[in-house]
This record gives structure tokens, sequence and C-alpha cells, in this order.
């Protein structure tokens, strides 16, 4: 009896090779297929197939001046809208020359920072599916919903925020913003601690993730791979130290690196990132002066012929844009550089040859997110 | 989009009303005609002398008093006990409590509500009825789903594969027992008759899965192949102390036995490892690989939907109770436990009886009581890994179970040999040291 | 904001001639000026490159944190193992493909970082290379920086640019079904706009 005749089987001298699509129709990938061939257990060759939620988001920015292109550009990545909205302000002040209130700088950051702290609390949840634990989603996610009311009372939307803009911010934060972030965060870094009890030191989390899809911090810098998944190799590179932008560098934090390289690290780098998070939200809420939030700009900000570069440290790594600006309103080009993208890569070299059960493991450690990488 | 309607008592009464009338007229004009009809040729069945007709069932509506004694002889007959208790009607019941509660409890571990809204519209008393007939909800949604097969499975075993399931979960019921007499199959292998049922659920599994002609199946079912077998030998070597100890492979007379000291407390490690091989042959978190989410959809169970679903699922929940009615059996003493209301002296209820008919003498009523309670807390603490840990992988679960687990089974054998010569326990009681 | 330096500046000629003009309709804001000196750092890097080549490449700014240079095709496999191995920027950010349909050129931009030398890792090294707009070639850079597999796939669906040598240019984000040009060049105008 041979093999049902749904089964894609190539010969080969190794033995008999199965091409499993993890394909977009399955619960552990997001829209995004994995091309996996496996023999018996161990991967044989995994190929990313990224591209099914391909909008088109550079060539849209063409057709669409400055001020426009803020909404849509926000949507690759709708659970960090911050994090990738901000190098494109930061690109379009320099290009347009546009000067940015030190109050707006603040609200910025704070807001930076809690987006980062939302992404992170969903990846730690999806993770958490990733592995079949269920209460690591459940718990995360109901958390998430505290910073998420955070956002929503500063900017009016839950994700998709909306909220820079060229030469600021939209609107102010509300009266009792503080007071209720400081209740908010205190009880947040609480369930961090509980998280680090719970989830962290589980020893199943443990034997799946410890020693798993270890990355070399030369292979990691080779391979372009950037955020927590280079912090957690041993590469102590983030934007917020190195280049920093808006206050940065007027607030006190730490980068956290371990040099594992392996899943559990990747895993426990954005725990402390949080910790992080929540010390310079608390350092910017206490030192924002106040002023206006916004710089007025007049209709069709333009500015001349030239280009700009511009990077930040989003809650996956490294956002960089690349705008060439012809002078007119509309920018000439605009190419976004997406943690997400750098890290494919890193994919295919780390599945080859590991199990077919780490694969969850591995991949989502890598911080991909399917819609951001095709843009 | 259908319109809420507003709710009226008055067509309430009414559809009540219509319901019993037609209720009436069928059971009189259609139903009772044909039973006659039926007597007609073949004679009624006899219980004790007494002819059963029907005319019997509407004369104890009206004068409970004659019922009694018919259903005392009821609850003696082999049907009752393969039917409703402790057969199949009481197993699926528990195993859909067992549901109900493992939804409820692991909601309450993740900080959410669970099943809410079922039940709650029902009645104006009901508001607190979180969610309490969700569990019917949900058997008519799979009632009412279609069956899809995929093209090119194998079409007898794709159909036979859950019903088998849920037979052999069936007949591992079979000779547990509830009470005092209270067990279908009283036989003297009957330890032996249970691990020979449980080597049908790899078969099984992995026929289903092979049926289904897919690629995550195939990987499902292998996987659940390898962790049953696996699992199964640290099975049967942990219960061998059991057997040592008592002597007997009676499941009844193993009850007995434990009369004494539980198991538990002689023999802890054994009930360890029954506990964890259990959880394995149960194919529950963390060890439900078979059917892991992220890697392969739903293994084995992938291309079952509607009915077949919910039969494999009503097979792998009456598992869930016949293993946690064995563990309670082996290890815990069984229905063996002190009269709750001892404390009331004279006057303490004995017995459940019927106008002076005696239905459960005190002894089998307080045996099935804490048979009940104490499975019960057996299956609950089964379902408490589900909120906390993750999968464990597939060359874990092999080396654990290959390897560690049968050595800490014969670490408990020699346990149990060094008690049976101190004399501490044994078939014969505590009797000393044997001298050889 | 662009400082004016002393070393010929292709391309910048006409970005330092719109600057001032550009600065009068936007007096109204606050415009900081900055040094017109490149800083040193830069120009350390800078000389690197000019006593290597020479000739062969030309700067185009050279902003604090930002340098970029225009390449010729057959010297960019050098210059790319220059930059790895001597300088050490060693960390790939972006490969970006811009249409000049004015110009008939299409220019590929690579963004490089440095991850491990601290004087370094602040700046990004910009290089850019002019490929005629009908045959655009240029050798891979994956032998020197195995990061811009993925993105030069991208550039060369979207923009039809040939990576000579590279293992697998093949269409990556587009659906499979698509027929029509590379759709980042200016004549492929987005249905409807």
């Amino acid at each position: 009896m041979g093999l049902p005749p749904s089964m894609q089987v190539e010969e080969s001298e190794e033995g008999r090779i199965l091409t499993i699509s993890v394909g977009p129709q399955h619960p552990g990938s997001g829209h995004f297929r994995l091309v996996v061939k496996v023999d018996g257990d161990i991967i044989v060759d995994a190929d990313p197939d990224p591209g099914y939620v391909h909008r088109g988001e550079e060539k849209m920015c063409e057709y669409r001046n400055y001020i426009q292109n803020i909404p849509h550009l926000e949507r690759p990545m709708i659970a960090d809208s911050c994090g990738i909205l901000y190098p494109f302000c930061l690109g379009v002040e320099e290009i347009a020359n546009i000067p940015v209130p030190e109050r707006a700088k603040y609200i910025r950051v704070i807001m930076a920072e809690l987006n980062r702290c939302i992404f992170e609390l969903y990846w730690l949840g999806i993770y958490g599916i990733f592995l079949g634990h269920s209460t690591m989603f459940m718990w995360p996610m109901g958390d998430r919903e505290l910073l998420i009311d955070l956002a929503e009372a500063a900017t009016g939307a839950r994700v998709t925020h909306a909220y820079f803009v060229p030469g600021g911010v939209r609107n102010d934060l509300p009266e009792n913003f503080k007071e209720r972030a400081f209740r908010q965060l205190d009880y947040f870094k609480h369930r961090l601690d509980q998280y680090k009890d719970i989830f962290y030191n589980n020893p199943l989390f443990l034997d799946r993730t410890k020693g798993v899809g270890v990355l070399s911090a030369q292979d990691a810098i080779n391979l372009g791979v950037t955020g927590p998944v280079l912090r957690a190799s041993g590469v102590k590179h983030d934007i917020r130290k190195i280049e920093p932008y808006d206050v940065y560098d007027q607030l006190d934090f730490e980068v956290y690196s371990m040099n594992t390289g392996d899943s559990y690290a990747r895993a426990y780098v954005p725990l402390l990132e949080m910790y992080e998070s929540i010390n310079i939200i608390k350092q910017a809420l206490e030192k924002m002066p106040s002023g206006s939030v916004r710089t007025k700009l007049g209709p069709n900000p333009r500015g001349p012929a030239g280009e700009s570069f511009k990077r930040v440290e989003a809650g996956r790594g490294e956002l960089a844009y690349y705008l060439v600006s012809d002078g007119t309103a509309k920018p000439y080009r605009v190419k976004m550089s997406v943690p997400s993208f750098r890290q494919i890569p890193a994919m295919s070299y780390l599945l080859k040859g590991s199990k077919l059960a780490d694969m969850p493991a591995i991949y989502w450690s890598l911080n991909y997110w399917p819609v951001e990488a095709d843009r | 989009m259908a319109t809420v309607q507003e709710f009226s008592f008055a067509e309430f009464v009414k559809s009540i009303l219509w319901l019993t009338f037609w209720i009436l007229v069928i059971f009189t004009l259609i139903l009772l005609p044909i039973i006659f009809i039926v007597l007609f040729f073949v004679p009624a069945p006899e219980i004790a002398g007494i002819e059963m007709n029907p005319y019997l069932l509407l004369t104890m509506m009206v004068n409970p008093q004659i019922g009694a004694p018919l259903i005392n002889l009821t609850l003696d007959q082999p049907f009752f006990k393969v039917a409703v208790f402790p057969g199949f009607t009481f197993a699926a019941l528990f195993a859909t409590a067992i549901i109900f509660v493992e939804r409820k409890f692991l909601a309450k571990m993740q900080i959410r509500v669970g099943p809410y809204y079922a039940g709650r519209e029902v009645f104006w008393w009901a508001r607190s009825l979180e969610g309490l007939l969700q569990m019917l909800a949900d058997l008519l949604k799979l009632l009412g789903k279609e069956v899809i097969i995929p093209a090119g499975a194998d079409k007898p075993i794709f159909w036979a594969a859950p019903v088998v399931l849920v037979v052999a979960s069936s007949a591992l019921i079979a000779v547990i027992p509830a009470g005092p007499g209270w067990v279908i199959a009283d036989i003297d292998v009957g330890l032996l008759a249970v691990f020979a049922i449980l080597g049908f659920f790899p078969l099984t599994a992995l026929l289903a899965s092979w049926a289904s002609n897919s690629k995550y199946p195939f990987i499902g079912g292998l996987r659940a192949l390898h962790q049953m077998i696996a699992y199964e030998i640290p099975l049967i070597l942990s219960v061998l102390g059991v057997v040592i100890l008592s002597g007997q492979l009676n499941l009844s007379k193993i009850v007995v036995a434990q009369e004494p000291y539980w198991y538990i407390l002689l023999l802890p490690i054994g009930a360890f490892v029954f506990f964890i091989t259990a959880l394995a042959e149960l194919e529950r978190v963390p060890f439900d690989l078979p059917e892991a989410e992220s890697e392969i959809v739903a293994g084995w169970l992938t291309e079952y939907s509607g009915m077949s679903y919910g039969l494999i699922q009503l097979a792998s929940y009456i598992k869930l109770y016949a293993l946690a009615g064995l563990f309670v059996t082996l290890f815990l003493g069984g229905w063996m436990g002190p009269p709750p209301l001892a404390f009331l002296g004279p006057n303490a209820p004995s017995g459940v009886d019927m106008f002076g008919v005696e239905l459960l003498s005190t002894q089998e009523a307080v045996g099935i009581l804490w048979f009940v309670v104490k499975t019960f807390g057996v299956a609950v603490l089964m379902l408490l890994p589900r909120g906390i840990n993750p999968r464990i992988r597939i060359d874990i679960l092999l080396r654990t179970g290959w390897a560690k687990l049968i050595a800490i089974s014969f670490i408990n054998i020699f346990i149990a040999l060094a008690l049976l010569y101190l004399g501490v326990a044994g078939p014969a009681g505590p009797v000393g040291v044997i001298s050889p | 904001m662009s400082s004016q330096g002393d070393q010929p500046e292709e391309g910048s000629q006409a970005k330092a001639e719109a600057k001032p003009e550009a600065a009068k309709p936007e007096a109204a804001k606050p415009v900081v000026q900055k040094p017109v000196e490149i800083p040193a750092l830069e120009k350390g890097i800078i000389e690197k490159f000019t006593g290597r080549f020479g000739d062969k490449i030309k700067l185009v700014y050279a902003k604090p944190k930002r340098i970029r240079f225009n390449v010729k095709t057959e010297d960019v496999l050098d210059f790319a193992r220059f930059l790895h191995d001597e300088v050490g920027f060693d960390q790939p950010i972006s490969v970006a493909g811009v249409d000049y349909p004015k110009e008939n050129i299409i220019e590929v931009v690579y963004h490089i970082g440095c991850c491990t030398k601290p004087e370094y890792t602040s700046s990004v090294f910009a290089f850019g290379l002019k490929l005629p707009r009908n045959d655009p070639k240029m050798p891979t850079l994956i032998p020197v920086y195995g990061g811009v597999e993925y993105h030069e796939r991208e550039t060369f669906e979207m923009l039809g640019v040939i990576f000579e040598g590279h293992p697998r240019l093949e269409r990556l984000l587009l659906p499979e079904d698509w027929a029509d040009i590379p759709p980042l060049r200016k004549d492929f105008s987005i249905k409807g706009r």
C-alpha cells in the first residue's frame, strides 16, 4: 500500500522528504508561508514565501503628500503604529526643515515606548499559542488592554493611532494622563514580575526554548537581523542609545543583551525591554515641559530636493526610512527598511537542520510580523 | 437577520399546552395501539413475576407506591447497570460535566469568564447559571454541522474510527466499580482487561489519521502512536506495585484490599507515574502533541468535522473519566470512605428508600457518593496542567517515557516488594516479616 | 540639513543652490544652521576611501553621521569588500532602488550600518550605483553582505534590476501571476490615479 496521492514525496538519497506548506491557512504562521521540507522530523529546507499581504505601500506613498501618507503608512504595523511612523516624521522634518516643540518630543517618546510594550505583549501572547500554552496567551492580552486604554485616552484609537505628524503630535495628552499612567504602569510592572516567575521559569518552556535555534553574533550581524534578536545574540546595538533621536539622550535607561543567542534569550530580552520602557515612560512623564505639541504647518508642506535616511528602534528592531524628495509636496521615493523583512534570512538559516517541533519556537522568536515585512 | 421576539407569557403558556396536547394525542392514539399490537404477538417481559405492560407506567404516575418495588427491581437489572449507572449514561454525563468544568476552571485561571451566555436568558432565576447550558448548545451545534470527508479518504475507516474510539472508551468503564456491587463486569482479570482495551487507542488513532489522506493527520497520527505506545509500558509497570500488594487483578477486590491503608500512602511513586502516564494516554496538555495546533493544525483529527469530531471528543472525555476512576480505584481506595452524616447519630439518613422500599443501602449510597467525589477531584486535577504548561516536544516526551518513567516504575516495584516482605502490607494484611 | 563641503559633490550642486532659495519662503520657522565643516569622523572615513579609490568614486554628501558615495558598477564589489573588511561597516540595513526616468537611470542605493566598531556605530554609510534604465545590471553583494539577499530580490521584482550572481532572482512579494512591468517604475501607474 503506497502513500496516499495527496502527499508530494521526493525520493532522494537521504530518504523520503515530505514537503509541507506551513501556509497562510495555518494556525501557526500568520499571513505568511513557509515551504518546509522534512525528513522524518528534521527540517531539511525551509523556504520563506512572504507576499500574501503586499499592498504596495511604497508605491502608494508617491501619490500622496506627506500628511496624507500618515494613515496608510502605519497600517503595516498596526500594533506598533507609532514605531513605524516615527522615522517617517523624522525624515520629513529633516527634509522640510520643520522644528518640533519640546513637549511633542517627550510625548512622542512616551507613545513610542507604550507602543513597544503593546507590541511585545502581543508577541508574547502569540508565542504562548505557538508553544501550546494558553495561559501565556490570555494573560498578556488581558494586560495589554490596560496599555491600549492609555493609548486610547491619548490618541483616540486603540491601535493605528495616526498620532505622529511631521511637526509633532496631533493633539495633547488628556488632563489626568500622568496619574492614570503611573497607576497602570505600576500594576503592569507587578504583572511582568509574575510573567517572569510563571512563564519564563516553567521547566517545559525552558526545555522548548533553551538551546533552540542558536544564532551567533557574527552570523547575526552578517545576516542583517536587528532588534531583540540581535541583542539576544550578544551585540548591544540599540538605536536609542547609539543615535538618539528626540529626547532619548536626556533619559536614563539601559540596554540589555544576552550572549546565548537561543530562542530563550530572544524571548527574554523583550521582557527586560518592557521593564525599561516602563522606566522611560515614567521619566518622560516627570520631565515633560508644557507648551505646544504641534508646529503649525502651511498646506502641503514640502522641502527642497534631497534625501534623508532616518532610523528608529521600533518594537521589533531598527526601522529605517529612506526618503527622496524632488521639491514637490509628494515624496519621490519612500523606502521602508523594516525589521521583519531583515529577519527573513535568519529564518531559513536557523530552521535548516532543526526539528519540526522547534519550528514555531524559532519562527516566532524572530519577531517576524508578516504584514510589516510585505508592506 | 431575525428580529428579536418579545417574550409573552401568554404565548409561552399556549405553546406548552399545545405541546402537551400533541404528546397526549400521539401517545394515546398512536403509541399505545402499536404497543398492544406488538404485545399481541410477543409476550410481555416479566420482572419477578409481574408482567410489564404499559398501563403500569400510567398507574405509577398516580400511585408511586406501586412503582417502588418495580424501580428496586430495575436497579438490579444488568441493562440498567450498562446503560445508566455506572454505565454509559453516567459516563457521558460525567464527561459533559467535566468539559464544562474544564472550560470554566481554565477561564478563571486565565482571568476570563468562560461560557457565560448560554442559559442566562432561559428562566428569570437562571441569571447565575453562567453558561450552564453551553454543553447542550455545543451538542446541538455539532449535530447540525456538515461532516466533510476529504477526497481520497478511506471512507469505511473514516466513518468507523470515531465510533471505535467511543466503543473502546466505554468498554474501559465496564470494569470500574462505582460502589460496592455496582460494577458492570466483575471479572477476575479486570486490570488486565483495562490494559488490553487501552491498546486499542494508538491503533485507532493511527487508522483515523491514515484514513484522512492528508499530511497533517499523517504526522499527527505517527506522533500519537509514538506517544501512546511509549507511555503504556510505564502505565502498566506502575500498577504492578498495586497488584503485588493486593494479590488481585479484580478491581472490586483491590478496593476492598485497601481497607487498612490506601495505596497512595504506600506507593506514592506509583501513583505519580500512573497520573503522568494517564495524562499522556489522554493526550492532554502538556502531552497534546498529536493535536499540536500551532505545528500540525489539529493532528490526527484535523479532517474530522461535525458529529465525527463530537464523537472523538466524547471518547476522549469518557476516557478521562475512566482513567480518573481507575486512579481512584487503584490508589485512592475506590468507594471507601466514612459515612458523611454519621455525626447525626442514630437519626442519620440511611440509604435511599422510596415508600419503605430500600433502593440503595447505606453502604452503597455512601460508597457511590465517595466514588463520585473522588473521581471528580482526580479529574479536575487532570485538567489543571492545561493552564500551567506549554506543550512538550516529541524527543523530550520519548526520552521521558522510555527511560525515566520506566526507571521510576521499577523503583516503585522494589518498594512494593520491600513492603510485602517486611509484612507491612500484602494480600494477607499486615503479618510481620515473612521468613523466607 | 546639508552642509556645504569643499570636496566636489555631484548631485548636491542642485541641492546647494536650492537650499538658500528654499530657506527664504520658510523664513518664518527658525532654521538652525549646522557648521559647514565636515566633522572629523566623516572626514577620516572619506579620506580612507579617496585614498584607496581616488577618482573612481564620487562623494555625494557628508552630513554628520551620514555619508554617501556614488560608485561605478565595475568597482562596486571591491568597494563593498573594502567597506566591510577595512573600514568596518558590517550590517546591511537596506537596499533601495529609485527610478529616475528623466535622466534615464535607475539608482540602487545601499545603506550599511556598523555594529562592532563603537566609533562608527551611529553612522550610516550609503553608496549608490547609477544603472542605465533599459538594461540595469549589477553584481550581487551577497558574498560581502549576506543579509542583502532578500532586499536585492525585492529590488529585482519591483524595479527590474538584475543582480548577477544572485542565487535566486525571482518574485518575492508580488503575486504569482504578475504580468505587468515592475511596479515601482514611474511609468507604472496605480489604476485610478
